[in-house]
């Protein structure tokens, strides 16, 4: 599903983020990213989703090739990812459903297919309830659950998270992962970047550090590994 | 794209007018006031061109004889005016017809003539009309070298002078228009900058989401051309309304002067500025989109 081959990326400003890198996330894996702050996680999330370009190296992401899109194919690329990050990004003036729909609504869905989507992913996450609630009025849970919803309502094949819990409290950042994994187990790939010791090791998935631009270890049903 | 789509960029695109109110009212007002002067240019120079134009049509050429020539002598000059190409018209005017037409020209200050006597100062002439306005000043010229032509007269200068005020208000006008179509992409795509960055959180979403670059753009754009378009109508509505009070007083007090009739005039006028204010707006989003909007 992901794959990366000899991947580095330096930055304008010369600084080192990833060198080298090499490794292969199949379909349906569950992966956690870890490492210390500015070992380079939030990068290599980033070039998936082509928010960020390789410096060197190949990128293939859902058979394309990311490092050689053109502009106007990112979307379409973007259109198979649901991203999902630490600050939810909703909008505040649109309710929960709104929030929802939107990212139907801008890949031009039928108001059909929109209604009974958004329908099954608020249910999903358990927040049919809130539909007509607007951000603010939510917990951050709620928020980051609403913000999961819409990554997943275009049936991604990959969800990529930027630190999802990294604003919750533990116990709220457990239903989060229980939401993450249910998801996992209907087939999307998911990969997680994250700071959280107890839900890694707790979740026994697989494990990727990334120390100082490099893979510094690849764990099968690993452990977070640091003292932070 | 879908009609729902559209309805979309619409809702979008009004939406961001009304939270921007006091810069949608400051461009609308620019473009409106730049247009209106677009507008006014325009009705200003046609109307010259077409004074110019009537005037020009009806130029004769007056020619002149000189005192003492025989009957015989002058029916040769009648006959070989009428044989200059692009002549089509040529009249006999003696001594007495001229002097009759000036009498009736002063009316009751006819008295001034019992000064002269008897005697009769107006030479005889032929008043020529030519096909093309352009072959007037060639058959003018070639007159004036027959033997027994005193002079040869057009009202030339006239129609000078109107082509140049006409060319003068034209390019005074052109560098105005030009001055305030820059102003007024410049508020625009102001504003469409400040709907741009008040939506950024959107646009961002937008792009992870896999909005294509014309999805993003299209309310932007819409917004721009409704600001123009709106300037416009003001415009367009000002100009109307002024020229048909400027048509019913000249009417009624300068009738000679060949204004143009409003309809359908002023309606062409409207849809240039219309599309040109359309044309404007579009523009100034475009500009803003560029530079604000990595898309």
């Amino acid at each position: 599903m992901i794959h990366l081959d000899g991947v580095s990326k330096i930055y304008d400003n010369g600084c080192v983020a990833l060198s080298d890198i090499t490794l292969d996330i199949p379909k349906g894996d569950f992966v956690f990213v870890v490492g210390p702050s500015g070992a380079g996680k939030s990068t290599f999330i980033k070039l998936i989703f082509r928010e960020e370009l390789p410096t060197k190296g190949k990128l293939i992401v859902n058979g394309r090739n990311v490092g050689e899109l053109e502009p106007s194919e990112i979307p379409y690329l973007r259109r198979n990812l649901g991203i999902v990050f630490q600050d939810y990004r909703l909008l505040p003036n649109k309710t929960v459903y709104e929030n929802v729909a939107f990212a139907m609504q801008v890949i031009e869905s039928s108001r059909r297919d929109i209604q009974k989507r958004v329908s099954h992913v608020l249910d999903l996450v358990g927040l049919r309830h809130k539909a007509k609630n607007f951000p603010g009025e939510l917990s951050g849970g709620e928020q980051q659950r609403i913000a999961i919803a819409r990554a997943i309502v275009n049936n991604p094949v990959v969800v990529i998270a930027d630190e999802p819990t990294g604003n919750l409290d533990p116990e709220t950042s457990w239903e989060i992962m229980k939401i993450f994994e249910r998801i996992n187990r209907d087939g999307t790939t998911i990969v997680m970047a994250t700071h959280d010791k107890t839900v890694v090791d707790a979740m026994k998935k697989r494990v990727i550090a990334i120390e100082k631009s490099r893979v510094a270890r690849d764990q099968v049903k690993g452990v977070y590994g640091y003292e932070d | 794209m879908k009609i729902r789509t559209m309805e979309y960029f619409i809702k979008e695109a009004l939406s961001s007018l009304r939270r921007n109110g006091l810069m949608s009212f400051a461009s609308v007002t620019t473009v409106a006031l730049s247009l209106l002067i677009l507008g006014m240019f325009l009705v200003m120079v046609l109307n010259l061109n077409n004074m110019a134009s009537t005037l020009e049509s009806q130029v004769q050429i007056s020619v002149y004889l000189q005192d003492g020539l025989t009957d015989l002598e002058m029916r040769e000059v009648g006959t070989r005016i009428t044989k200059i190409p692009g002549v089509v018209q040529v009249n006999f005017v003696g001594k007495e017809e001229a002097m009759s037409r000036f009498k009736e020209r002063l009316g009751e200050q006819q008295g001034l003539l019992n000064a002269l006597g008897e005697a009769n100062p107006l030479p005889n002439a032929f008043e020529v009309k030519v096909d093309k306005t352009e072959r007037v000043k060639a058959a003018a010229q070639a007159m004036m070298q027959f033997k027994g032509v005193e002079n040869a007269k057009f009202g030339q200068e006239v129609v000078e002078q109107l082509f140049a005020l006409t060319k003068m208000v034209r390019i005074f006008g052109l560098i105005i228009i030009v001055f305030l179509a820059l102003a007024a992409l410049f508020i625009i795509s102001n504003t469409i900058r400040i709907t741009v960055f008040a939506r950024r959180k959107e646009i961002g979403i937008m792009k992870y989401v896999g909005a294509t670059n014309w999805f993003i753009r299209w309310p932007f754009l819409l917004e721009g051309m409704m600001l123009g378009f709106g300037g416009a109508l003001v415009a367009v509505l000002f100009l109307n309304e002024t020229y048909g009070v400027l048509i019913h007083q000249v009417y009624e007090s300068l009738a000679f002067l060949p204004l143009i009739p409003q309809y359908p005039f002023i309606t062409n006028i409207s849809v240039v500025l219309l599309v040109t204010g359309t044309v404007i707006g579009a523009l100034g989003s475009t500009i803003s989109l560029r530079r604000y909007m990595q898309v």
